[in-house]
């Protein structure tokens, strides 16, 4: 039996975190969230996930930060940005890095949710 | 009183016959007395106030002489001859008279003027030629001994019973029962103080009358009054600091008149000052008063003290609690209390046309502000030396005006029973004030919109946090519910989360409203805890992102402060974002930040606020919180200028230093609510130092 594929949520905002968890529940996803970056890096080591639903402004380690770092590993894990940053250049740049997708939070349930079957999609279409 | 006496100074000519050496009479149409000189007081020996008002004829020996000489006169216009007239000492004196008849505007007979000189073939010893000087007049009075009726009966009882100190008794008591009825100029200025003649009618004889000499003046009024022939009793007095060996006659005032006696003083003044002198200094020390660009009101409230003094005699001590059960004390002080005298600025201040306008009782002054009168009555009753208050007045013409209302209050024991009121117009001032303290207002309201926008990406971050919770937690239960068997107990977990985030966010958009808007400050009792935790949360955002950590050690048990709550957060998040902002750019294990709060030695309350930053340099620690100081590239140099004109409009203080660690170092002080109260209370409800005082009532 195929495991269901494994979303992973870091974002600083439980009410955030939550809601969003909830939301992949529903949709029958799994998911475990992080209420930061290095609690996600640290749970990495060990676990495998098909997608990465990051914030960008976090304490600690940015959201930004942690793409950098992924990249730096060579992870090619999708990374979908849910962010209230408005900042062009941040997301300029998190896009030359290979993000799937930015959204600006609120974001529709709808979008989100096709962009995550959209990144996972892609990413057993191409490891298979 | 028999007649208004004819007022010297009222026009020219009469101030001019009162130097004549001649004997200048003027009677009106019916042969009435007006006018009596001191020239013709010195000839006939009758003071002036004892013949006005009297017919001309009454002092004729031979009524058919006079009546001769009028007919002539009316004829002519003018009559010239020689005439008898009854002189007070009982004779009859011999005159060389011309009369010249004065016609008014319309042509009728107003009055007539006559000159006189004794008769040559008389001879009365007379020094003819030299002016009237003030010695040679006399002190006129005219009193009246009815009230001390029940005295005279006693004395009349007592005689050649009651021993000598009795009687002296009884003779002062009956000088202190006896009444003025009106006196002359001279005896207003020598013993009437500032009083005036018409002050001390109706008043004590004693309260004017040498204390040595009034048993003596008792027993010559004994004496007048069981004269037979109703002639004068005269005595000389001993010298009394006043007059020198002074001559005092007493007589009856006549049938017409029962119980009203003349006293006549002659004497010349007992001092080096010449009479001269003494008109000059008065007018000086009128003049100031007169030119005193302070606006001030004499009162007489001397009937307004002994009601406080009978009350204090029936053990009445709370003079407050007993107006408020009787206001109508007030009113009758508003109504009865009169204006004796008042200066040109005062006129000036209440827009009066000129001093009638302003010389009655004092009520007009209180119209605006009642409780003021029951103030200045409070403060008289308690024996205050004076009492002042801001308050409202109304002036004649209409206009509202703030004014400095000050009472000076008569010692006991002095002579003179004057109140003196001071008004002081600080309409301008209080409304400059209220305009500065608007300026104020605005300036902080300014810079508190300028922080929230440093602040925006921060707030509208943390705004967003609970919106994007809420959108999603809604879409995931119209999921659940769109299901076939909706999972109802979810949606309700939801729905629950959804609430809980909108009421997040709507704390928010309330804390930063509470600085956006615009509001007059609003001082209320606050702990000074509290606002630092509700500074923290503005700026807990920047904090986290910029990974400082902040340390809070807030005093337990602190005393409360007086404040506005958006004015105080606003100084403290101020201070914080200055020190998240120096901290910023420092290693990780120096991006620290720490709160405190504590009480002083003085038991006033400390908010310290530390960072490990660079500190300030040494020679911006004077200058730090001048208006638009700053060394930051993009500061205005308001932020802590206005952070201490916030602090001193709350009666603090703020400094800055170094730290020994390093890093800098705010200090404010803000003094607990009992002492700001009391120290608002002393400096008065304007010129206090908290804006929103003033700014409200006025």
């Amino acid at each position: 039996m195929p495991e269901l594929p494994t979303v992973a949520i870091v974002d600083d905002d439980e009410a955030v975190r939550e809601a969003v968890e909830e939301l992949l529940m529903v949709s029958g996803l799994a998911c475990h969230s992080f209420a930061g970056a290095a609690s996600f890096l640290a749970a990495r080591t060990s676990r495998q996930f098909d997608c990465l639903v990051t914030d960008i402004r976090m304490p600690g380690m940015t959201g930004t930060e942690l793409i950098e770092h992924l990249r730096d590993q060579d992870d090619d894990l999708p990374v979908i940005v849910l962010s209230s940053v408005l900042d062009p250049q941040v997301r300029g740049h998190a896009l030359s890095l290979g993000v799937h997708s930015w959204f600006t939070k609120p974001v529709s349930d709808e979008r989100l949710l096709g962009a995550i079957a959209a990144a996972i999609g892609n990413r057993s279409g191409s490891g298979q | 009183m028999t007649a208004v006496l004819f007022d010297p100074h009222e026009n020219d000519e009469t101030g001019i016959a009162e130097l004549a050496s001649e004997s200048v009479v003027i009677f009106d149409a019916h042969g009435t007395i007006r006018y009596w000189n001191p020239a013709a007081e010195r000839l006939f020996g009758w003071p002036a106030l004892t013949v006005h008002g009297t017919e001309l004829t009454e002092l004729s020996p031979s009524p058919a002489d006079e009546e001769h000489a009028s007919s002539r006169l009316v004829q002519e216009g003018w009559w010239q001859g020689r005439i008898g007239r009854r002189a007070r000492g009982g004779g009859i004196v011999f005159v060389d008279v011309r009369r010249h008849l004065r016609y008014d505007a319309a042509g009728e007979h107003r009055d007539t003027v006559e000159f006189a000189r004794a008769a040559a073939a008389v001879g009365i010893p007379e020094a003819a030629g030299e002016p009237m000087t003030d010695r040679m007049m006399a002190a006129s009075w005219e009193i009246d001994v009815s009230p001390a009726s029940e005295i005279l009966a006693r004395i009349t009882a007592r005689a050649g019973i009651a021993d000598q100190s009795e009687l002296d008794n009884l003779h002062c008591r009956l000088v202190e029962a006896s009444r003025i009825v009106e006196v002359n100029e001279r005896s207003a200025r020598l013993v009437g103080g500032n009083r005036g003649r018409a002050l001390m009618a109706g008043q004590s004889v004693a309260a004017f009358w040498p204390l040595g000499s009034r048993g003596l003046l008792g027993q010559l009024i004994v004496a007048a009054l069981g004269n037979e022939d109703g002639g004068q009793c005269r005595r000389q007095f001993a010298s009394d600091g006043i007059l020198r060996d002074p001559q005092v006659s007493v007589w009856r005032a006549g049938d017409e008149r029962p119980g009203h006696l003349f006293i006549a003083v002659n004497g010349a003044a007992d001092d080096d000052r010449s009479y001269l002198f003494l008109r000059a200094s008065e007018a000086r020390y009128r003049k100031l008063i007169d030119y005193m660009p302070i606006a001030l009101w004499q009162v007489d409230a001397s009937h307004m003290g002994k009601i406080y003094a009978g009350l204090r005699a029936d053990g009445i001590v709370d003079f407050e609690r007993y107006l408020e059960a009787h206001p109508d004390l007030v009113d009758q002080a508003a109504a009865t209390v009169p204006v004796t005298d008042v200066n040109r600025r005062a006129i000036e201040l209440v827009g009066g046309t000129g001093m009638p306008d302003l010389i009655r009782p004092v009520g007009y002054l209180f119209d605006a502000s009642p409780d003021s009168l029951r103030r200045v009555m409070i403060g008289r009753f308690t024996g205050k030396k004076n009492y002042s208050e801001l308050m409202k007045l109304r002036t004649l013409d209409g206009r509202m005006l703030d004014v400095r209302f000050s009472v000076t209050y008569p010692e006991p024991r002095l002579e003179l029973d004057t109140t003196i009121f001071s008004l002081e117009d600080v309409t301008d001032r209080l409304r400059m004030e209220t305009q500065l303290r608007q300026l104020q207002a605005d300036f902080s309201h300014a810079a508190r919109v300028s922080m929230l926008g440093e602040l925006a990406s921060s707030i509208a971050h943390e705004v967003n946090q609970p919106l994007a919770a809420i959108v999603t937690n809604a879409e995931t239960s119209l999921r659940w519910l769109a299901r076939d068997q909706p999972d109802i107990d979810k949606v309700e977990q939801l729905t629950a989360r959804i609430a809980a985030s909108a009421r997040r966010a709507d704390d928010i958009v309330q804390r930063v409203r509470g600085m956006a808007v615009k509001q007059a400050p609003d001082p209320v009792e606050l702990a000074l805890n509290e606002i630092v935790q509700e500074s923290l949360l503005f700026v807990r955002h920047e904090v986290e992102m910029r990974a400082v950590r902040v340390t809070t050690s807030c005093a337990r048990g602190l005393p409360s402060v007086i404040g506005d709550r958006i004015q105080l957060q606003q100084v403290i998040v101020n201070m914080l974002i200055n020190a998240v902002q120096a901290v910023e750019s420092c290693d990780e294990p120096r991006r620290e930040i720490a709160i405190a709060t504590a009480t002083d030695d003085r038991g006033d309350l400390v908010c310290t606020i530390g960072d490990r930053g660079p500190g300030i340099a040494a020679d911006h620690l004077d200058r730090l919180f001048e208006g638009f100081f700053t060394t930051k590239a993009a500061g205005m140099g308001i932020g802590l200028a206005l952070c201490r004109s916030i602090v001193a409009a709350h009666g603090g203080d703020v400094s800055a230093s170094n730290r020994p660690g390093g890093g800098a170092e705010f200090r404010i002080v803000l003094p607990r609510a009992e002492s700001f109260a009391a120290a608002a209370g002393i400096a008065g409800a304007a010129s206090g130092s908290f804006a929103a005082r003033a700014s409200r009532s006025a």
